[in-house]
């Protein structure tokens, strides 16, 4: 497999985390602008403990997950009461605070004669995890879809649960999940933990495939694109907001086809499929259609 | 540690720096680029360069199509051709293999004149 | 010390103007159609690449251009009310805002295809020397933005107060079903309302470009946080919760960007909306956002 092709291959991988991420929330019934935030402190974090600390990768993506549940849960605290447009602007607002911090966040230890970590607004460089113990590009995607794949049955799993189903419909009706005894608020912050730390994994493997990250890859351009995706691959299942990706990063940009011309064409098809489809591609209908076609 | 060890790993743990100069080709957002390269003040010679570039507000959306870097004439020095999406700030990768393995991110303005360091 | 906080303040409002203009266009949108439209923004920097283009390539006077400019607006207003808007009216609010994302990187996307470098000069609004008040300074084109909001506030209120067209604008706020049922064409109204927003933010967007004597591609997103803050802070829905608000975002970066620095100024505004959401501020979480 040519360089390209795993270039393309890892970055839908990776972005894939972040789509999921938004989903999550999503189905829960809330638009988030701000998962990049979370992608970020996952970087950040798993960045700091790989090449600063010594901390092998699987360690320092397990605390990064975690800090990035706690982060998304704090966050999610005083403002998964509020709905909508203002759950949106409250997550907007929270990530960009984010953002602002990584620029203000300066973390300099002396590694091997040099300085090394975070450097505000001059960014984190020298995240040589895997080229230190030899990982070739294609072991990586293989790692980086063995982590989605991992994670994609999980969701699967859980949505044909009754977990799932309780999920969904704290979704598409709290009024109505709060009526028959569902804790709305408690299924929110735990969606929301989950998103976090869906979020930050995505944030470590992408800081160690880079190598280097800086606060300015963590804005709202990050953010909205992932919701975006998620919410036009569809949001019956857990392979829509995959498809999502797929459709701008792997078509549409990866193909080349649209050089220069990719966001016209995708920001078209998009506003365009969601007339047709408000809820995406793989939405609940559909996925309903396909596993009665399949059973 | 004793001092070889130490001198080991202070030679061993350089990270090479690198210069970019860049000229337009005349085709869109097309360039032709020369790095030099050197590690502790003297030029990294036979280093086997993978050139990438991304946006540093949007990343892993753009796909730039990896290049192989040719050794120039002077030592130290590589050519390599870049295909970008727009003008605008690009983080450029260069993946070094051969005598030293790691990965240089630099930050370039891409204007209708070329290149500008930016970090 | 005085003399600080009072330089800062007349700075602070005349930046505030703007915001408040801004966020005047997306109140409008939102209090008929209770969704925030992403491009609008967008819309606006489009008009004002019009201007610029229309300037570069032919040369225009300053009131050519502000014509241009609130033209760009109301067309590219209208085609994303048409394509974002329209089809999900009583359907999904995401699919409507997240279609207007997507609009706004279409208009990105066009922006620096047509003019690819990242930035123009435009005509300056005024090139003299800035206003002397004892030992305060007042920008010229400061005090028009400011005088602009106040007169833009002075002919929405009229219009919602003394005209036909206002009465049906109310009516579909306050009582959308009611509305329809007696007998208002509230698609037609809709349409209306975006064409006024839309022109809103055009003259907005030609004093700020005017004002700084250059336009960037950052100026869509720009211009979309400060409305949406500034719409925020003063209460979503209300037109004069929109002046407040954009006044006040103004007045606090002025005074954070002096105490404290830039980084600072952007971290203390983000942050007070952040409580204000999260502590429920009554103002601010009256009306249903969808």
């Amino acid at each position: 497999m040519d360089d390209y092709a795993i270039g393309v291959l890892t970055n839908i991988g990776l972005f894939s985390f972040l789509a999921l991420s938004a989903y999550l929330l999503l189905v829960a019934g809330e638009m988030s602008f701000g998962q990049q935030a979370f992608f970020g402190v996952g970087a950040y974090a798993g960045g700091i403990l790989t090449a600063l600390y010594g901390w092998p990768l699987p360690l320092a993506a397990l605390a990064a997950m975690a800090l990035g549940a706690l982060a998304q849960f704090l966050v999610g605290l005083p403002t998964l009461r509020l709905r909508g447009l203002y759950f949106a602007m409250a997550t907007l607002a929270a990530a960009e605070m984010f953002r602002i911090l990584f620029e203000l966040f300066h973390w300099r230890v002396e590694r091997n004669g040099e300085l090394a970590g975070p450097d505000g607004t001059q960014g984190f460089r020298g995240i040589r995890w895997i080229f230190e113990h030899g990982i070739e590009p294609v072991h990586y995607l293989i790692l980086v879809y063995a982590l989605l794949a991992v994670i994609l049955l999980l969701l699967v799993w859980v949505e044909r649960s009754r977990l799932g189903a309780v999920l969904r419909g704290v979704g598409l009706d709290p009024e109505l999940a709060a009526s028959v005894g569902i804790d709305v608020q408690k299924a929110k912050l735990g969606v929301a933990a989950a998103a976090g730390a869906l979020a930050a994994l995505g944030g470590v493997l992408y800081a160690h495939h880079n190598t280097y990250i800086e606060p300015r890859n963590f804005d709202i351009m990050l953010g909205v694109h992932s919701l975006a995706y998620a919410l036009i691959g569809g949001l019956g299942t857990a392979f829509g907001p995959l498809l999502g990706v797929l459709l701008d990063i792997g078509v549409l940009e990866g193909t080349r086809f649209f050089h220069g011309y990719r966001m016209i064409v995708f920001g078209g098809l998009v506003a365009v499929l969601l007339v047709f489809r408000p809820r995406g591609l793989l939405d609940e209908r559909m996925v309903l259609w396909i596993r009665r076609r399949f059973s | 540690m004793d001092t070889a060890t130490f001198l080991l790993s202070l030679v061993l743990a350089q990270t090479p720096q690198a210069d970019l100069r860049c000229t337009p080709t005349g085709e869109d957002f097309i360039y032709d680029c020369t790095v030099t390269l050197a590690r502790g003040g003297k030029p990294l010679e036979r280093a086997e360069i993978t050139v990438g570039a991304d946006m540093p507000s949007m990343p892993m959306a753009h796909s730039v199509r990896p290049s192989k870097a040719r050794p120039g004439t002077k030592p130290g020095e590589y050519h390599f051709r870049l295909d970008l999406e727009m003008l605008g700030e690009w983080a450029v990768k260069l993946r070094l293999g051969g005598p030293v393995r790691d990965q240089l991110t630099l930050h370039y303005e891409f204007d209708s004149q070329g290149a500008t360091r930016r970090k | 010390m005085l003399a600080d906080l009072i330089q800062n303040s007349l700075d602070g409002v005349t930046a505030g103007a703007a915001y408040a203009l801004f966020a005047l266009g997306f109140t409008l949108i939102f209090g008929v159609l209770r969704r925030a439209n992403l491009a609008y923004g967008p819309a606006i920097m489009f008009g004002c690449y019009a201007a610029t283009w229309t300037h570069l390539n032919f040369g225009a006077g300053l009131l050519l251009l502000a014509v241009i400019t609130i033209a760009g607006g109301v067309l590219a207003g209208a085609y994303v009310e048409r394509l974002c808007f329209a089809p999900h009216r009583g359907g999904s609010a995401i699919a409507a805002m997240v279609a207007s994302f997507a609009l706004w990187m279409q208009f990105e996307e066009l922006a620096t295809i047509v003019m690819p470098r990242h930035l123009y000069a435009f005509p300056a609004l005024y090139d003299g020397p800035p206003l002397e008040l004892g030992p305060f300074t007042l920008r010229i084109d400061g005090l028009v933005m400011l005088a602009t909001a106040i007169a833009a506030c002075a002919l929405l209120w009229w219009i919602l107060y003394r005209s036909r067209f206002g009465l049906a604008v109310r009516a579909v706020i306050e009582q959308p079903a009611a509305a329809s049922l007696a007998g208002i064409n509230v698609p037609w109204v809709l349409v209306r309302v975006f064409a006024l927003a839309s022109a809103l933010g055009g003259v907005a967007g030609y004093l700020v470009v005017a004002s700084h004597g250059q336009i960037t591609p950052m100026l869509g997103m720009w211009s979309t946080l400060k409305g949406l803050l500034a719409m925020m802070l003063g209460g979503l829905g209300s037109l004069p919760g929109a002046v407040l608000g954009g006044l006040a975002l103004g007045l606090i970066e002025a005074h954070s960007q002096w105490f404290f620095g830039p980084q600072w100024r952007d971290l203390i505004a983000y942050l007070l909306l952040f409580v204000l959401l999260a502590a429920r501020v009554p103002w601010m979480t009256t009306r249903s956002a969808s």
